[in-house]
């Protein structure tokens, strides 16, 4: 890596300070799985990194039957799969922090900076998409939400301005009768990129869809909400032969590209077969 | 040699030993090349050119020179010696008016820290006027294509004669078609044409194998540094510390006893690590700055401008009778050596048309040069890849067929004396034996029931079970050496060779001195030296080492003990034919109480005014006969039939290895070489551009190599044909494990699902649209 | 550009050294602390090679900044025998011929380490996903999985 300086704030007030003086040329630090290869390969090349270590905000891990789940933005993604809270009640988010990288990956890896790094292959963007998390942001002008829907503005590009930090993630709680999965797609078993990525989350009442969430990574410029497929599946029972139709309707919300890691056809292909299979793991973990 | 008489009941050959260097490798205190920092030292950093083939305008180095720190700034115009037509790889030291591939190195750098230089990198102007690039191996092959190398270049076939050691008649080969076509070969017997009309099946396929890397861990690295009286020492990661003092010598133009190769621990070659690459820009900024200098490639660095395995292309034509009858084989193959010449094209050949017996067959080879980082040796260069083309056909045939494909293959399998394409015998080899045991092993036997069981694991029975087999081999190279055995005042035994130990051949030296000598194991100390203090040692590479370092440690044990037992009967007054070394001590045979212990015969030859002489023995053999290891594997797979994910589920590797001289050893270069095999099957290839020429995935994360997660155990299966002239029957274990895996796959995969896959590797897209395909 | 000074436990000893801000964790444990057992095989968290312990827990020291280890404990291979007596790890990893070149050995033993602390008695599927962050080009993984077996026997507690 070239040079330059750190800063080790203590507090988010300290952060947001620095990020005021030098945020354009500056870049947050939390597990540095992303940013640190960035840097060696000369991608980014800031001149001052802002340590968020010391920052106790972004290092939560908490929940609760009212507000659901905070994961701070820099809680390691091992943390979030281990966590019995998570596995229990939003195991899509388990899924998916168990699929970053490896476990030396996944110590220091953050939720967040998987978020704020933006890539179209993120892994824990569908799950918390599919349980409609919310972004909590801190600024200059104080604190704003925003749906994690609306996060997203293009390929590694995010709502957040220089000045800006993202502090944590909330996910409302799913509500009973809920079950959700994630799966990727991978050629190995570990220590890669998702192909394609998908969450599915469905939400049971009197034996039917209450709610279905189905959201893609890595088959558009953005991770994605299928909504057409969701559309389908509200209201109604969960037959084999519904799943298949929003199967279906997933892939056409799905616009894929062809690159090194998989043609636009296979990444197609894959949408109906991994929204198939985890819409099928989210009724039954619903109904356990 | 295997028939002289060696002493039983000692701890040698044959025994499992763990290598002595386990400790210091488990705790971390091995020293590599990156490890080592002397008072002083400068890091190196290179600048390479970010377009496949262009000419250099100019180069500003004036705002790089100028930041502190920075101690060298260095061009082809401050290297004199540097030729336009570069011979070999090694040579284009530094770009001189052109390049002619993504990474070429451009600017040297040496600064006191890493960042310093790397910076010093982004200061430096260079400007390219671009040209057209051949990427592609068959556009490259057309007249008219850009050309690669500089006009009158001969072509490069060291690296040919270090590995294969097959000698192809002069008369196969034919003149150059097309500027980039650099190598050419063919061999023919008999009439295709009327062996292809005669045939009921004629099946055709092109098989393609893209380039790999030889995925070492620890990336090319170099020290360099220069002393007072211009003496060069050169702490290397290498395969082969002679070779790399002759390369540095010849690039630098200067003699080779002024420079020192010590060969440090090395992390991992498989060939990639014989030729020069890094050593003499290294010593051109030590000799500049009069400091030392260190280089490590970045992974980065090493994907993109390393030395990979070429890229083959197969085009395979059979002919058979449906009662399984072989009439006629042909086949064009096309090697993509990248920007220089180096391909071993002659083993291609060999094994398309030598593995069976095929009464007509005519054989085309080429070499293509392209403007891509150029090749080197990859374990068993060019034959994986050579084998998945005649294993997948073969296979091919035998389910068009409905034959057994094993049986199907004894029935045609070559034997010794058998002729090969260039009519020269097949040696003594236990290829026969190899496949024997393949179709002996339950999994094949039970392959039927086994598919049908089906695991029943995903969620809507998408899972597809297929059993594969294949089977390869390796001539064995062949490299003239030199040993010394000594005996030590103590009554130890130290042996020294310049052999640098990778596969952990040292502990098998160890075992053939003890054996040969009359000592046990832990006795024997084995160094390996560096130029200036070993004799002439070949490279660690072609399968080779115990077959000739071993052999030449025997003879040289054998001298030793002979000078022992008669400087014994000497002062026993005792006949030689009468003696025997036992316990650490030469007996008089029968009569125990008349002895002499090694350690005095060791003392007397070192005390002063002593008129003994020392024990040294010494050998400086060459070697004529090669001595061919043929591996089988079979792997059993699950493939999902929807995603294409194929999980392996069981994999065997059966060998010849004539005599296991140390079977804990053995085994872990028939494992190694087995999952390398896969990985080229399952998920490997380096990705070009095809019009940019540039390293689509030039990270470790896009360039994948098999963790464990993705395996199962590897069973080993030892089998002994002994060669004739190899150290107690041994032959060379390093290749033939990485030859079959592709073809065995590829075979599972089709028993799974139908779909033949013809390209590696065996990529999940590839099943899961075959499977689409066929509905 | 100023230095910083690293306040760190490391092996078990506080330590107190100064390292440029832009100086890795891998960096500073082999240039600065001269404790060159982790390696750089990639730089880019693909290999394990460069695995060392943080507060007990196997992470990529080429992906951290020197920094970012204040107040922390890393454990380094040089850590793991205790008192010149090796880990059963590293004995069962000799007598079973691992070690080839020994460029991925001290990743893969430090990840073995975490691994049994967290699971005293791992399956295979267990030891080979606890790996997995680890590559290997010489031995094809089979010997590395049957010592860390064998060792967590050994190191199991005696049944009553």
């Amino acid at each position: 890596m070239r040079r330059f300086e750190v800063a080790l704030p203590e507090s988010l007030d300290e952060c947001l300070r620095l990020l005021a003086d030098r945020g354009p040329e500056s870049k947050l630090l939390a597990g540095g799985t992303d940013l640190l290869p960035q840097m060696k390969n000369g991608v980014t090349t800031p001149k001052h990194v802002i340590d968020l270590s010391g920052v106790a905000q972004v290092h939560v891990l908490e929940s609760d039957a009212k507000t659901g789940l905070r994961i701070g933005s820099a809680v390691p993604a091992r943390q979030v799969e281990l966590d019995a809270r998570v596995r229990d009640g939003y195991a899509a988010i388990a899924d998916a922090a168990a699929l970053i990288g490896s476990v030396q990956v996944r110590n220091l890896a953050s939720v967040g900076g998987n978020l704020c790094n933006a890539a179209p292959s993120a892994d824990m963007a569908p799950p918390l998409l599919a349980l409609e998390a919310q972004a909590v942001i801190a600024g200059p002008k104080g604190e704003r939400r925003v749906p994690l829907s609306d996060f997203f503005t293009g390929v590694r590009k995010t709502v957040l301005a220089p000045d800006e930090l993202l502090v944590e993630i909330v996910t409302p709680p799913p509500g009973p009768r809920s079950g959700g999965s994630y799966i990727r797609h991978t050629p190995r078993r570990e220590l890669d990129i998702a192909v394609v990525g998908v969450a599915s989350q469905v939400t049971l009442s009197n034996g039917v869809c209450a709610k279905a969430r189905i959201a893609l990574a890595a088959v558009a410029t953005t991770p994605i909400r299928a909504t057409a497929a969701e559309a389908a599946l509200e209201g109604k029972a969960l037959t084999p032969e519904l799943i298949d139709r929003a199967a279906d309707l997933a892939v056409q919300s799905a616009t894929p590209i062809s690159d090194q890691r998989g043609s636009a056809d296979f990444r197609r292909h894959l949408v109906r077969v991994l929204t198939r299979r985890t819409l099928t793991t989210a009724l039954a973990r619903a109904g356990a | 040699m295997s028939t002289m008489k060696t002493t039983r009941d000692v701890k040698g050959v044959g025994l499992s030993i763990p290598r002595p260097d386990g400790p210091e490798k488990v705790t971390g205190r091995v020293q590599y090349v990156a490890d080592i920092k002397p008072r002083g030292m400068l890091h190196a950093k290179l600048l390479r050119s970010p377009h496949a083939h262009a000419r250099i305008v100019r180069i500003d180095t004036s705002h790089a020179r100028a930041l502190p720190g920075v101690r060298a700034v260095i061009t082809a115009a401050d290297i004199p010696q540097l030729k336009k037509k570069a011979p070999t790889r090694a040579h284009a030291v530094l770009a001189i008016d052109r390049v002619v591939f993504v990474g070429q190195p451009v600017v040297a750098v040496a600064a006191d820290e890493l960042a310093i230089a790397e910076e010093a990198l982004d200061l430096i102007t260079v400007e390219y006027q671009v040209l057209p690039a051949a990427v592609d191996p068959l556009a490259s092959m057309q007249p008219g294509a850009p050309p690669v190398a500089e006009a009158g270049t001969e072509a490069d076939t060291s690296e040919a004669l270090a590995h294969s050691a097959v000698a192809l008649a002069k008369s196969d080969t034919g003149p150059t078609k097309a500027v980039n076509v650099s190598q050419q070969a063919r061999v023919q017997r008999g009439d295709v044409a009327k062996g292809l009309a005669e045939s009921d099946l004629v099946i055709e396929n092109t098989y393609r194998v893209p380039m790999v890397h030889q995925g070492y861990l620890e990336p090319h690295a170099v020290l360099a540094e220069w002393d007072t009286n211009g003496l060069l020492t050169l702490w290397a990661s290498t395969q082969g510390s002679f070779n790399t003092r002759s390369e540095v010598a010849d690039v630098l133009e200067i003699p080779e006893n002024t420079i020192k190769v010590i060969p440090v621990e090395c992390g991992g070659g498989f060939g990639g690590k014989i030729r020069a690459l890094c050593e003499p820009i290294t010593a051109v900024l030590a000799r500049v700055t009069k400091r030392p200098v260190r280089y490590v490639m970045t992974r980065r660095e090493e994907l993109e401008a390393g030395m990979p395995a070429p890229q083959v292309i197969i085009r395979l034509k059979t002919g058979v009778k449906k009662d399984g009858t072989l009439m006629a084989l042909e086949a064009d193959t096309v090697l993509d050596s990248g920007s220089f010449s180096g391909t071993v094209l002659a083993v291609s050949a060999v094994f398309l048309g030598s593995m069976y017996k095929w009464p007509n067959f005519d054989i085309r080879g080429s070499e293509v040069l392209t403007h891509k980082p150029s090749v080197a040796a990859y374990r068993a260069p060019a034959a994986p890849q050579t084998i998945f083309a005649i294993e997948s056909q073969m296979e091919q045939i035998a389910r068009a067929l409905h034959l057994d494909p094993v049986a199907f293959r004894q029935r045609h399998l070559i034997s010794e004396g058998d002729p090969m394409v260039n009519n020269q015998p097949w040696q003594s080899n236990g290829a026969t034996e190899v496949l024997k045991r393949i179709a002996e092993h339950p999994m094949w036997k039970s392959r039927a029931e086994w598919v049908k069981g089906n695991g029943g694991h995903g969620s809507n029975g998408a899972k597809r079970r297929g059993v594969g087999m294949a089977i390869g081999g390796w001539l064995g190279g062949l490299q003239p050496t030199g040993a010394t055995v000594r005996l030590n005042p103590d009554g130890s035994v130290s042996v020294l060779t310049g052999q640098v130990d990778i596969a952990g051949t040292n502990i098998a030296l160890a075992q053939i001195a003890a054996s040969a000598y009359g000592i046990d194991v832990d006795k024997v100390r084995i160094t390996t030296g560096d130029t200036d203090t070993a004799p002439v040692t070949g490279l660690s590479a072609g399968s080779k080492t115990v077959y000739t370092v071993g052999a030449a440690v025997l003879e040289a044990a054998q001298d030793a003990r002979r000078q022992t037992l008669e400087i014994a009967a000497a002062e026993m007054e005792a006949s030689v034919h009468d003696l025997e070394i036992e316990n650490g001590k030469v007996v008089v045979r029968g009569v125990p109480d008349r002895s002499i212990t090694l350690a005095q015969i060791g003392k007397k030859g070192n005390l002063y005014m002593s008129k003994v002489q020392p024990v040294l023995g010494v050998s400086r053999p060459a070697f004529s006969k090669q001595a061919p290891g043929f591996a089988a594997q079979l792997a059993r797979v699950e493939v999902d039939t929807e995603t294409g994910e194929v999980t392996l589920r069981d994999f065997v590797v059966v060998q010849d290895v004539g005599r296991a001289i140390n079977p804990l050893a053995v085994e872990g270069q028939m494992q190694g070489g087995s999952v390398q095999s896969l990985g080229m099957a399952l998920t490997e290839g380096l990705q070009f551009d095809p019009d940019t020429g540039r390293l689509m995935n030039p990270s470790l994360l896009d360039y994948r190599k098999l963790t464990a997660a993705d395996l199962p155990n590897i069973e080993t299966i030892i089998v002994e044909v002994p060669s004739p002239a190899g150290p107690f029957g041994a032959r060379g274990v390093g290749e033939p494990p990485i030859i079959p895996a592709p073809a065995a796959i590829a075979n599972a995969i089709q028993d799974a699902t139908g779909v033949r896959i013809t390209e590696l590797p065996v990529s999940p897209e590839r099943i899961a649209l075959g499977v689409l395909a066929q509905k | 550009m100023a230095k910083q000074i690293l306040s760190s436990t490391i092996n078990g000893e506080a330590v107190e050294v100064l390292v440029q801000p832009y100086e890795t964790l891998l960096d500073a444990l082999r240039e600065t602390l001269g404790l060159t057992g982790p390696k750089e095989g990639c730089g880019t968290g693909d290999c394990g090679a460069c695995t060392v312990h943080l507060d007990g827990k196997p992470v990529a020291s080429c992906l951290m900044l020197a920094v970012q280890a204040r107040g922390r404990s890393v454990t380094t291979i040089e850590g793991l025998s205790d008192n010149g007596v090796l880990h059963p790890l590293q004995d069962a990893f000799v007598r079973h011929g691992v070690p080839q070149c020994g460029f991925c050995i001290p990743g893969v033993l430090m990840a073995a380490a975490a691994l049994l602390a967290e699971h005293p008695k791992p399956s295979e599927e267990e030891i080979r996903y606890g790996i997995a962050g680890n590559l290997c080009r010489c031995t094809g993984y089979t010997k590395m999985i049957t010592a860390i077996s064998e060792a967590a026997q050994a190191a199991a507690p005696r049944s009553a």
